[in-house]
């Protein structure tokens, strides 16, 4: 958007450019707040020009204004309420993921992150019949894990296999620690900075963009994962739910989301989740609290059973050792 | 910057710029003592950590403002800046079913007719939306409400982009801060800007709610300055948000309003239901 070129905007050819530069303005916010009488006699452009040309760049470049009658009628046609699938969570969050969105699951190693949002990939993708896109940057996701899900819902094998028509409505990204904690710390700010762009793109992937915006400005691998999709760029709108890990803060020595400050004000939702006070054994029950929320007063709990999903019962310890019929052992691609 | 416009204003225009802005001295009584009640020209800045209820205030302002005068508003018009996807409008229109006597559609719809949105997603994107605000302004002489939410969406990639030099990093927030200060002069508005609370607090060891009731200035540690000069010089009044975090009180929040010229403190209470902000 910054500097000057010819055909930036209808009407600015490359004589215009040249004069322009050699008046010293290059860029458009200074042609912009320039005083353009004296633009006028230093470039020897004529003011009419110059006026209709801040006139020109100002409507493309700056922020449309919406009538909020006319906003709110688009989003009461646009946005959906996910259930995810889990009844205790959907009391928690007003009756599901709301598209538009960035929900946040944050909690201890084993807490059950992982466990929550397969469950919700499949109950979007087979209750609900529409696309979810999980990114994986954890391991946590195995093709046998979900089939369990799914058997767990319908026996029958075509019905699991299917391929939904449904339009994109969910993107998971488990974890959003893994991938940005790496950049964080020390002095360097451009990891600050790279995490508040990811935030933005995430948002505003939420809230319906081309994904060609994304693809032009990352070169993660977690975010290449979305140009490989196809047919995604009638994303629409969707909702985004992501994991983080918890951290000790330094001053008080409680334990707290990770990522910091600066991450914290990105999720509209967030829930906690805990291992059951005072239950000694790792049991399947979790206590999930919600921490943030834009509609419900924080502070609600409600309990979680994991061993309620898919066969078997969750044993032992937690990073997915889960029981598995010898099928599927060597499955993992 | 203004002159191109001022040369084409005509006398209307010029009338509704300086005379058709109505007061918003009543905008919200339990928040601006009489002598203290947001005059034309102010700027105020809503600063505190997530959660704290920032948001949720500015729904409550923006809601008194756009409500019909029969049903305890303003009537007047409100344009909001989003720049971090931030606006729950869903959230927004809970809250004026809430206070509207027959919520229908047709009122809602109303009401939010008088709001005007517009995201932001740069800092130079904000700069030039604040230059074309000049025109929208003149043609809607009804706009007395401006709000910036949040100022410091954009702080972390300004100074991932600025190089080394502190000047030019600072650079797009200090002509937005000149622009906002002189579009709410010229054009007589009020305006509510949030920012967030980013920066590590000093570690305190007396830290604690207690402290803060029997020493108010303490409520100034949480607040750690790391906006441009530009900025924080046209700021007339500061306003801290903070959560309670003891259990007995709920879901309290507080919120500390001082005036920075005559270092005025005062304290508020209040809680967050599906109407919104209700003082205590």
């Amino acid at each position: 958007m910054g500097v000057l070129r010819a055909g930036l905007c209808p009407g600015l050819t490359q004589d215009m450019v040249q004069l322009l530069k050699s008046g010293g303005i290059k860029t458009v916010v200074e042609l912009v707040s320039a005083d353009l009488e004296e633009v006028a006699q230093k470039c020897g452009l004529s003011y009419k020009a110059l006026v209709a040309l801040r006139r020109v760049l100002l409507a493309q470049f700056s922020a449309f204004p919406f009538n909020g009658a006319d906003l709110y009628e688009e989003l009461k046609t646009t946005t959906a309420i996910l259930s995810t699938g889990i009844g205790s969570l959907d009391k928690l969050l007003d009756a599901g993921l709301y598209t538009g969105e960035v929900t946040e699951i944050v909690g201890a190693p084993g807490s059950g992150k992982t466990q929550v949002c397969l469950c919700v990939a499949a109950n979007v993708a087979h209750g609900l019949q529409q696309n979810v896109l999980y990114i994986d940057s954890n391991g946590g996701l195995t093709a046998s894990r979900i089939l369990q899900l799914l058997q767990a819902r319908t026996l029958d094998e075509e019905e699991q296999v299917r391929s939904s028509s449904g339009t994109l409505k969910v993107v998971v990204v488990d974890s959003v620690a893994a991938v940005v904690a790496p950049l964080l710390g020390g002095q360097q700010r451009e990891g600050l900075a790279l995490m508040v762009q990811l935030a933005r793109e995430l948002k505003t992937l939420a809230r319906d963009l081309s994904v060609a915006v994304l693809v032009r400005k990352w070169a993660w691998s977690a975010m290449l994962a979305f140009s490989l999709v196809p047919g995604l760029h009638q994303v629409g709108r969707c909702s985004f739910q992501v994991t983080n890990h918890m951290t000790r803060d330094r001053d008080s020595g409680q334990l707290k989301p990770a990522l910091g400050r600066s991450w914290s004000f990105v999720p509209s939702t967030r829930l906690l989740l805990d291992s059951t006070q005072g239950s000694g054994s790792l049991g399947s029950r979790r206590v999930a609290c919600l921490t943030k929320s834009p509609r419900l007063p924080t502070g609600c709990q409600e309990t979680v059973d994991l061993g309620s999903w898919g066969t078997p019962a969750f044993q032992g310890d937690h990073k997915g050792h889960w029981e598995q019929s010898p099928v599927f052992q060597g499955d993992h691609t | 910057m203004c002159s191109d416009f001022h040369r084409a204003e005509s006398g209307t225009e010029l009338l509704a710029r300086l005379e058709g802005r109505s007061s918003l001295k009543e905008i919200e009584p339990h928040l601006f003592a009489d002598e203290e009640s947001p005059v034309h020209g102010d700027i105020l800045e809503f600063h505190g950590a997530e959660g704290t209820g920032k948001t949720e205030m500015l729904y409550h302002l923006t809601a008194r403002c756009i409500l019909p005068k029969s049903e305890g508003g303003l009537e007047v018009e409100v344009v909001f800046i989003d720049t971090d996807y931030h606006f729950d409008m869903l959230r927004l229109v809970t809250v004026l079913e809430h206070r509207l006597s027959q919520s229908s559609e047709e009122a809602v719809r109303h009401c939010l007719g008088r709001l005007f949105l517009l995201y932001c997603g740069g800092s130079t994107q904000l700069l030039l939306t604040l230059c074309s605000l000049q025109t929208m302004l003149c043609s809607h002489p009804s706009v007395c409400l401006l709000i910036l939410d949040s100022l410091s969406a954009f702080y972390w990639i300004d100074r991932a982009n600025g190089g080394e030099s502190v000047n030019l990093q600072e650079s797009t927030l200090k002509k937005c801060a000149h622009l906002l200060e002189k579009l709410v002069n010229e054009y007589r508005l009020v305006l509510f800007a949030t920012t967030q609370s980013i920066m590590q607090k000093a570690s305190n060891p007396e830290e604690g709610p207690s402290c803060a009731f029997n020493r108010p200035s303490d409520v100034d540690v949480d607040y750690r300055p790391y906006l441009c000069k530009a900025w924080q010089q046209v700021v007339k009044r500061r306003i801290l948000f903070s959560k309670q975090n003891d259990s007995k009180a709920g879901n309290q929040f507080s919120l500390v309003s001082r005036h920075l010229k005559s270092n005025n403190l005062k304290k508020h209470f209040f809680t967050i239901g599906e109407s919104g902000v209700e003082f205590c």
